[in-house]
């Protein structure tokens, strides 16, 4: 088994009166594909916000590598090596494929090597014909593609990745899958997936949490999940004893 | 195609310069005109400056007034007290007017002030600079004042005719055209139009978005102090109306209807909007008072109607069809 990477423990996120995460503890192994489910509020988003720097916790701590990155700036843990892709694409409307791309690139590149960078991750993420393109003329499917490819420029040790299956047709969500799998078995990069497909989650995921009112209920492999009583409970109720 | 049309960009533009400084020998020696030039030349300056924070950092400033004003009163008190050439003057005005806009961008970009209310935050500042310099008796106070005057001084940069002005003006607009077209290419323009387009996106992106805004704050700052500077020469007095709210305003509105974030965009609006205001004002200005800010404002609501994108895609549309009826003969 190896290392954690990603070190989550006693993680409290409160908005006014509600406990959004409740003490979420988790760890994330260096290498693997890591998921965390849950049904609608359960706090996903907001655990994702809070690893990521965009919101704060109130109480908890992140370790990342060993150190504490609890709390600090979203580009500062960019830098170190995490970043995510949204649920909602966050799309630069007004800027073309290459130019988002560049965006992520200039992290670590400059000059000829960014450009090389930008090329590398176009091909990864198929987008090599749609580099010209404007992002505002870009159907859902490849605004997924563009926000990973972007992620994938700053060239993340851990990536997060906020239900970028949602909402794709059958064969753009196996493209994707095929995509993911190649970033972590050929690049190594760590994965996080938070997802609603379950299809997607079964099949690619290693280790899976679920998560119910902002506490984790479950924790294993996909197996185990499927058939553990809370997750079923979480998901479809209580079975009515008569 | 690429190649082809670099080629045919860099000699139109030379040509456009080349017009440009040809254009006050047409109008010989009539300074209305080379006023009304020059102040078409102006708000381009500004303009182009704005569209640093505003156009490719998507920050609506409505500040424009505040660091032209703090440029001149730099500029004129020092040449007034210690008679300091404007030209290092125009410098250290600049420079005032970057440190008041680090003074204020800090804890506005720290606590995250953004959209509509870092309009209206910026919008007071020239007010609150306005009411504090005509309060501050030993450099501004309710009356003009005068720069020494000179029939022909390079030094005093003051002259009996506006042509200097006009030049040293077109000078400044390459100069901040030059500005916008290296940044806008450069790794801090990718991050200001990042983040421009979305903050929380830029910043899990790697983008030290409260810096890169501050380094665009102060670029425009330091563009619109130089030029505060040049104005108070070009009309020989300072005074604490130069903190001008309706000017700050419509140096945004040049920004936004040039088409945000493209290069030659402002200098276009301010070519067609400034000409049209000058003229509705001297041809309508004496039949009924403010009649031309109704026209005035008529063309802006047409544009704003009609071309929401700005004028600069149109520009460049019409350009590239050109380009292509070339290319085919």
């Amino acid at each position: 088994m190896s290392a954690p990477i990603l070190q989550v423990s006693q993680l409290t996120k409160r908005f006014g009166n509600l406990v959004a995460l409740n003490g979420v503890s988790l760890e994330i192994r260096e290498g693997e594909i890591f998921s965390i489910i849950g049904p609608n509020g359960a706090g996903k988003t907001t655990l994702f916000f809070n690893i990521i720097g965009l919101q704060k916790p109130d109480a908890g701590r992140v370790l990342f590598k060993g150190t504490d990155i609890t709390g600090k700036s979203p580009h500062k843990i960019c830098h170190l090596g995490i970043t995510c892709t949204f649920q909602v694409p966050r799309a630069f409307a007004n800027m073309t494929v290459e130019e988002t791309v560049r965006v992520g690139a200039y992290k670590r590149y400059q000059g000829r090597e960014m450009s090389q960078k930008v090329d590398e991750v176009l091909r990864i993420c198929e987008l090599e014909e749609y580099r010209h393109q404007r992002c505002s003329d870009m159907g859902l499917a490849h605004l997924r593609r563009v926000e990973l490819a972007r992620a994938l420029a700053t060239e993340p040790v851990l990536l997060l990745l906020d239900e970028s299956g949602a909402g794709l047709n059958p064969s753009e969500l196996t493209g994707l899958m095929d995509i993911l799998h190649r970033l972590n078995e050929e690049m190594h990069i760590t994965l996080c997936i938070v997802e609603h497909v379950m299809q997607m989650v079964m099949s690619l995921a290693q280790r899976i949490v679920v998560l119910d009112h902002g506490e984790i209920i479950a924790e294993g492999s996909p197996q185990e999940i499927s058939t553990h009583p809370r997750v079923i409970e979480a998901y479809l109720g209580k079975r009515v004893v008569c | 195609m690429r190649r082809s049309r670099k080629d045919i960009n860099r000699p139109l533009l030379i040509l456009l310069l080349g017009i440009a400084v040809l254009l006050p020998l047409v109008v010989r020696s009539n300074q209305y005109t080379l006023v009304l030039l020059t102040t078409i030349l102006l708000y381009g300056v500004l303009a182009t400056a704005w569209n640093i924070i505003g156009g490719l950092a998507g920050q609506l400033d409505l500040a424009a007034g505040a660091y032209l004003g703090l440029g001149a009163f730099t500029t004129g008190t020092l040449l007034i007290r210690w008679n300091v050439s404007p030209w290092l003057g125009m410098v250290l005005g600049g420079l005032v007017a970057i440190g008041f806009a680090l003074l204020v961008g800090y804890p506005l970009f720290r606590f995250g002030v953004k959209e509509v209310w870092y309009a209206l935050s910026s919008a007071a500042l020239v007010e609150v600079l306005r009411v504090a310099f005509l309060i501050w008796n030993q450099v501004g106070g309710p009356v003009e004042r005068y720069l020494p005057y000179h029939e022909w001084s390079l030094y005093h940069l003051r002259f009996a005719t506006y042509l200097p002005f006009f030049y040293i003006m077109l000078g400044l607009l390459v100069l901040a055209l030059l500005i916008h077209h290296w940044i806008r290419q450069s790794k801090l323009g990718y991050y200001l139009m990042a983040l421009g387009e979305n903050e929380e996106a830029a910043e899990v992106l790697g983008v030290n978005t409260q810096k890169c805004k501050l380094q665009a704050l102060s670029i425009y700052a330091f563009l619109v102090g130089v030029t505060g500077g040049i104005y108070a020469c070009m009309y020989g007095f300072i005074h604490p109306n130069f903190f001008s709210g309706p000017m700050s305003t419509e140096v945004a509105i040049l920004g936004i209807v040039g088409g945000m974030g493209i290069t030659y965009g402002p200098v276009m609006a301010a070519i067609l909007l400034v000409s049209v205001r000058e003229f509705l004002r001297a041809n309508l200005g004496g039949q009924l008072e403010g009649l031309y800010l109704v026209v005035y404002a008529t063309v802006l609501i047409l544009i704003a109607l009609f071309r929401p994108q700005g004028l600069g895609p149109l520009l460049r549309q019409a350009y590239d069809r050109l380009l292509a009826r070339v290319a085919k003969e």
